[in-house]
């Protein structure tokens, strides 16, 4: 069955992807998306099996690198983490393919997206059954390169190029920390399985080795590293810039990568490794820190933006940072929890938004939206249900989750954790905001847009609503159906060993005895966010314009994204040209391709040259030659020592 | 010995400087007669040596015959010495540097020439002894004996010289008309004259 | 030769058979030639390939166990015997090769093959001379024979002032040589190598001696044209008839480094380090300067005299060793070398058009379209040149590079190396310019004797790694006559 889970995808991807023209793109779509529904049926199943019944396995499917003390098998690793994982990516998944079915109906390309797809589906799925490091990057960079060749799907557009490129690179950053931690813990603990490095890890603690005169503890120089690798592909402050260019990427692509699957393996990587976070404080420490900047960060990033995927994607942002707080407070099933909701009612708003889109030709200007209710009808529905869910309306899937992140970071009592805590309430104020004010944008108020394309739109058609309505079903019911397994009662029989904490980390319970206060903070800040939203966009809209003004240089500083990307261009981009530039006019071209090929083949003609010139033709000259030829000889062996013992 | 040390001096010197000479006169002919005043030097370094054959053979082949060809040659034709030596004077200082530098190193060698006891004692004694015959009864003894090798060897040079010559120089060319001694010994009169008889004051 | 023989048992001048059958032959021809006229050319030519495989075929046959007649000025040994057979091979192959030149250039003389003959007798005697006269008396044989048809073509002017560059500046390093004999007469008392070599080992070695040494080298480097003795080879093989520089570059060079080979071996193996520094001098300066100067050329013909400057530069290497494992790698070599090079011009006499010989390297351009068998046998013969395995090429540097690093010569292999990687660009630029360049006019067909030499070789040259054992063998018993 796990073949099955993890194999179907690779198989509808190498039918589509190879036989793709030969089957035609119907077929394609109907092969790939029918290998996901079933994987997807598979996966609960499995989610069943493990989380309920608590049937964890490892299967080995064969020996990959035997080289030295490094050993590495290709292993399915399935427990209850693998199985939450197997659920979202394979039921998101195969809802996106039967999106896209209706969303890419006009591309010429369908087979080479839906095996991209599929792809990507399947390299998600080695990352998350990884058995070890090694397996994990490979899964790790696998989603990367099909994350890169999907946001350049449309590689006629050059922003699309440029969103990809920077992705990519971006991503390298961080995988540079991912892969430099491989190593460190290859290093110290002297194999990559994942049993065999947890087992070890409490050996470690206190241990410390030398950088640089600098003495650094083991595990938190470890963690760091790893979690460096996270950031990026969770796109955490700092390393956040290439998730809203990703948006040039088609809509589903948006809606299953950068939303639901891909840029939550940085949360689940590091709720798989909770055995060795957990000893490292430090490390902990610096995952709340960035996880509530971010979640803070990108929240007010939202407020202003007018693209709707972008408010959808600063939105992801935002709550990847509250995963991060939950991880980083010690609450691994909180984060894994919001992860789970996350996943449905983003790719909701992804998928409502791309039937926006649909409906107005490639339109995403909210500023040119408005008014679409009525003739939006579904899509409207699911959207507010997305936007209850990610607001955090009680009973809905974020109001578990969400809450329960910010109750975590209230209980663990440190000094990140009440910055965390702080900016976590705030950010549930911000997030109410910008939701709400997407959907008055969108669908509320005056038609906005060109008339004859307000005239043209319509409602999408059946095979773009059914994933929304099934996805509208699991952001209404992902919260209070699971709350007990995931976070409450049930925890440790459903978790068992695949999260681990130390005994001393009592979170989970801990944070269901709060103060009222403090549980009804979310939900006071989300009705704050609404009335405000509402008062902004329906009852004055000229109010959001005023403000602006009055306040045009925070306008300016939250429309152009916290100025990241002109700092990074100043930084990184711009000196990086200017190094390279030089590096391949002077160093390269000059230096290198001068002193080396160029010059040694220019010498050679030189010295050529001089030969040539040598050969006269003049008899005398010859003589000469010879004359002088063996005049050194001679004068050699008068005076070279020892030539005549 | 003082004497024949003398007359060493004497016949090299004079050789060395006809040498020079030969190279250095304006006049090709005048070249031509150094160049025979240092094969008369050297044939006196022979008859000093005790070898009179080489000596007279070397007057007899050498300022007899090759020389004489010599002069001949350069009198026939006109050949330009200042011309020749253009090149010569560009590259004197040089050409004499080296030379002074391979000279001096030669004397020095050679000035410090020793023979060993035991290189002395290994070189070959000449065959047969020249105490006991001159060295024209001498030669004539190897040369057909132990040097057969080398003389028939230098017969073959000598051949290949000669047909080397005939090959680069001979050519049959068309159309020139060539004495055929067999055709004119067996030409009669009667082929060759035809008698008419002219009538006075007519004309042919 | 014969009538000589009453005061020496005359049967063991039959180790001198081959010798005397081409001079006896060579006569004889000379004299039906003379008789019949020019109408005979053809077939003398083909007499004297028959006197030379015959020859060969006695030097193949006369037992080989280091024997000496003429009083010790003539050796036959198994050295000899390959080298023999292997400069005998290369004077049939360039008679061979001739026959449509000279019919073209209307330049039937029956004296051609019959120069050939006696400068191959010459040939034979540089290789068994035991003497320091019999050295210079072959060298003379063969060195004026090479003169002659150097300037064979008289109403060519190059080919003329050919002959006359090579016979000046031949007499001068015949000067050279003579001067370093005497010297080294004087400083040992004898002429024959045995006692030279005897003569060396008593007492201090002399520098008088060693003076003797470097014109004696000097003089034998002239001949296989190392640097700076090889002034003449680009100007004599422009200029001489494409047929001559064939056999210039083929037998001339394999007997001269033959002599080379037996003379520095047998007379001065006590002073092996002193000659070993000037072997190392000339080959190093004449791997560099074959390498470089190549590259400049625009004529083939000029461009295989430097390419025969580095390989005897190459071939130099393994008798720096001076071991036995050298002299093998020498022999090995020189005959592939010789095999290589035959191979080569046999392309470049079929380089003609309705209109005459062309000599351009350009005027290949486009030849795997017009002739893609011979642009495939020229490229294998290039390969191999530059030493690119697995051709024959390559184990023939390997084997010398081989030698030179086990004797400690470090430096030497290095620079070989690298200027082989050097030289591989003026051969490869051929390769290019007759696969990728636009076609020039086609050649005429290439006559049949020339493709058979040419397939021989590029047939020997592609598949000798099949099959090295006979050669390395062959060679490892005529390097191990010479210790």
């Amino acid at each position: 069955m796990y073949y099955a889970i993890v194999f179907l995808p690779l198989a509808g991807a190498l039918i589509a992807g190879f036989f793709g023209r030969l089957i035609g793109a119907r077929a394609s779509e109907v092969i790939t998306s029918a290998f996901l529904v079933l994987a997807a049926v598979l996966s609960w199943l499995a989610f069943f099996q493990v989380g309920l019944g608590g049937q964890d396995a490892r299967i080995e499917i064969f020996r990959w690198v035997t080289s030295g003390e490094l050993q590495v098998s290709w292993a399915l690793r399935i427990d209850t983490l693998t199985a939450v994982m197997l659920v979202v990516v394979n039921s998101i998944s195969s809802l996106v393919h039967i999106y896209s079915i209706g969303y890419m109906s006009h591309d010429p390309h369908r087979p080479r997206f839906f095996a991209y797809l599929s792809l990507f589906t399947f390299a998600m799925l080695m990352l998350v059954t990884s058995d070890n490091f090694l397996q994990m990057f490979f899964g790790w960079e696998g989603v990367g390169l099909m994350s890169y060749l999907l946001i350049g799907f449309w590689y006629q557009k050059p922003e699309a190029n440029a969103a990809a490129i920077k992705a990519f690179v971006v991503n390298r950053v961080g995988d540079f920390g991912f892969a430099l931690g491989i190593f460190a813990i290859f290093y110290i603990f002297g194999a990559i399985q994942f049993d065999t490095v947890f087992a070890a890890a409490p050996d470690q603690v206190g241990k410390t080795f030398k950088f640089l005169n600098w003495e650094v503890d083991v595990l938190t120089a470890i963690c760091l590293l790893l979690f460096m690798g996270a950031m990026g592909k969770s796109a955490q402050f700092l390393l956040h810039t290439w998730l809203p260019d990703a948006m040039e990427g088609p809509t589903p692509v948006s809606a299953l990568i950068h939303a639901a699957t891909m840029v939550t393996a940085g949360v689940f990587m590091v709720a798989r490794l909770s055995p060795l976070f957990e000893f490292s404080p430090t490390a902990l420490g610096v995952v709340t820190f960035v996880g509530a900047t971010t979640a803070f960060f990108a929240a007010t990033v939202g407020l202003v933006q007018n693209d709707i995927k972008r408010v959808v994607a600063y939105s992801t942002c935002s709550q990847l940072g509250y995963m991060f707080v939950a991880i980083g407070v010690g609450a691994y099933a909180a984060g894994i929890f919001h992860l789970f909701t996350h996943a449905f009612f983003k790719a909701l708003l992804f998928l409502g938004s791309g039937s926006v889109i649909h409906a107005l030709h490639d339109e995403q200007d909210m500023r040119h939206m408005g008014g679409l209710r009525k003739v939006l009808p579904y899509t409207w529905i699911a959207m507010l249900v997305g936007t209850l869910a990610l607001t955090g309306f009680p009973f809905l899937a974020g109001y578990y989750s969400k809450d329960a992140i910010i109750e975590a970071a209230f209980v663990a009592q440190s000094g990140v954790s009440s910055y965390a805590f702080v900016l976590t309430v705030f950010a549930a104020l911000l997030t109410s905001f910008y939701s709400w004010r997407l959907m008055f944008m969108t669908f509320h108020g005056k038609n906005r847009s060109e008339p004859e394309v307000f005239k043209k739109a319509h409602e999408s058609p059946l095979i773009i609503l059914i994933p929304l309505a099934l996805l509208v079903v699991g952001s209404i019911c992902a919260g209070f159906l699971f709350k007990d397994m995931f976070i409450d009662k049930g925890y440790e029989a459903f978790w068992r060993t695949s999260l681990f904490t130390l005994p001393s980390n009592n979170i989970i319970h801990d944070l269901h005895d709060v103060p009222d206060m403090v549980k009804f903070s979310p939900a006071i800040m989300m009705a704050t966010g609404f009335l405000v939203a509402l008062l902004f966009y329906k009852i004055t809209p000229a109010a959001p314009a005023n403000l602006a003004d009055a306040f045009r240089p925070i306008y300016l500083f939250l429309l152009n994204k916290w100025y990241f990307d002109e700092l990074y261009d100043a930084i990184f981009t711009k000196p990086a040209m200017r190094i390279g530039r030089f590096l391949w006019k002077k160093g390269d071209g000059a230096t290198i391709d001068g002193l080396g090929p160029d010059g040694v083949a220019t010498r050679v003609l030189d010295v050529t040259r001089g030969m040539i010139r040598l050969q006269s033709g003049y008899v005398y000259h010859y003589a000469f030659a010879m004359l002088i030829g063996v005049a050194l000889l001679a004068t050699y062996f008068m005076f070279a020592p020892g030539a005549s013992q | 010995m003082i004497v024949a040390d003398a007359f060493f001096y004497l016949f090299a010197t004079v050789c060395v400087g006809a040498g020079l000479m030969v190279i250095s006169a304006r006049n090709p002919v005048h070249a031509v007669l150094f160049l025979i005043l240092a094969f008369v030097n050297s044939a006196g370094l022979f008859i000093l040596l005790g070898a009179e054959f080489l000596a007279l053979i070397l007057i007899v082949v050498y300022v007899g015959a090759v020389a004489v060809l010599f002069l001949f040659v350069v009198m026939m034709l006109d050949v330009d010495f200042a011309e020749l030596r253009a090149g010569f004077i560009a590259y004197l200082p040089v050409g004499a540097l080296i030379g002074i530098v391979l000279l001096i190193e030669l004397i020095l060698v050679l000035g410090a020439w020793v023979i060993t006891p035991e290189v002395a004692a290994h070189v070959t004694t000449p065959t047969p002894p020249p105490a006991e015959v001159s060295n024209t009864q001498a030669l004539g003894q190897v040369l057909y004996t132990k040097y057969v090798y080398f003389f028939e060897a230098a017969g073959i040079v000598l051949l290949i010289a000669m047909i080397g010559a005939i090959v680069l120089t001979l050519h049959h060319k068309e159309g020139v008309k060539r004495q055929n001694i067999a055709d004119q010994v067996a030409r009669r009169p009667e082929d060759a004259i035809e008698v008419r008889h002219v009538e006075p004051g007519q004309g042919l | 030769m014969k009538e000589a023989a009453t005061t020496s048992p005359f049967l063991t001048y039959i180790l001198a058979l081959p010798e005397i059958l081409l001079v006896v032959g060579a006569m004889i021809l000379l004299m039906v030639g003379a008789f019949r006229g020019e109408r005979s050319a053809n077939a003398i030519s083909w007499a004297a390939v028959v006197l030379l495989l015959l020859a060969a075929v006695f030097v193949l046959l006369l037992p080989a166990k280091g024997k000496v007649l003429f009083d010790g000025a003539f050796i036959v040994d198994s050295f000899g015997r390959f080298m023999k057979v292997l400069t005998l091979i290369g004077s049939a192959a360039a008679i061979v090769m001739s026959f449509d030149y000279m019919r073209r250039a209307r330049l039937e003389k029956f004296e051609y093959p019959i120069l050939i003959l006696l400068a191959t007798a010459g040939m034979m005697m540089m290789i068994s001379a035991n003497d320091l006269i019999a050295l210079y008396l072959g060298l003379e044989v063969q060195s004026l024979a090479l003169y002659v048809i150097a300037a064979f073509r008289t109403d060519s002017v190059r080919s003329s002032e050919a002959g006359l560059k090579y016979f000046v500046l031949g007499a001068l390093s015949s000067g050279m040589l003579l001067y370093g004999c005497s010297l080294i007469y004087g400083f040992t008392g004898t002429t024959g190598f045995p006692g030279i070599a005897a003569a060396a080992t008593l007492g201090q070695t002399n520098l008088g001696l060693i003076f003797g040494l470097v014109f004696f080298l000097a003089g034998l480097a002239f001949k296989v044209s190392a640097v700076p003795f090889h002034m003449w080879t680009p100007d004599v093989y422009e200029g001489a008839p494409t047929p001559v520089t064939a056999f210039f570059a083929a037998a001339p060079k394999v007997a001269a480094m033959a002599m080379f080979l037996r003379a520095v071996l047998s007379a001065f193996p006590e002073i092996t380090p002193q000659w070993q520094q000037i072997v190392v001098f000339i080959s190093i300066a004449s791997m560099i300067l074959g390498a470089f100067a190549a590259i400049g050329q625009t004529d083939i013909k000029r461009l295989m005299a430097y390419s025969s400057i580095g390989h005897m530069g190459f071939a130099l290497v393994g008798l720096a060793a001076g071991n036995a494992a050298g002299a093998q790698a020498v022999i090995i070599y020189l005959t592939i070398y010789l095999v290589m090079n035959l191979g080569v011009f046999a392309c470049i006499l079929s380089m003609r058009r309705s209109d005459g010989m062309v000599e351009d390297i350009d005027e290949l351009a486009g030849l795997s379209r017009n002739n893609p068998m011979m642009a495939f046998l020229l490229a294998m013969l290039l390969f191999s040149l530059a030493g690119i395995p697995p051709l024959a090429g390559f184990f023939a540097k390997f084997y010398v590079f081989l030698a030179a690093i086990n004797a400690g010569l470090y430096t030497l292999a290095v620079i070989g190396v690298l200027s082989s990687v050097v030289g591989a660009y003026y051969y490869l630029r051929i390769v290019k310019i007759m696969y990728f360049d636009e076609p020039a006019e086609e050649f005429e067909a290439m006559p049949g004797k020339l493709q058979a030499i040419l397939g021989v070789s590029g047939a020997l040259v592609t598949l000798y790694f099949f099959y090295p054992a006979p050669l390395v063998s062959a060679a490892s018993a005529a390097a191990k006559s010479l210790f």
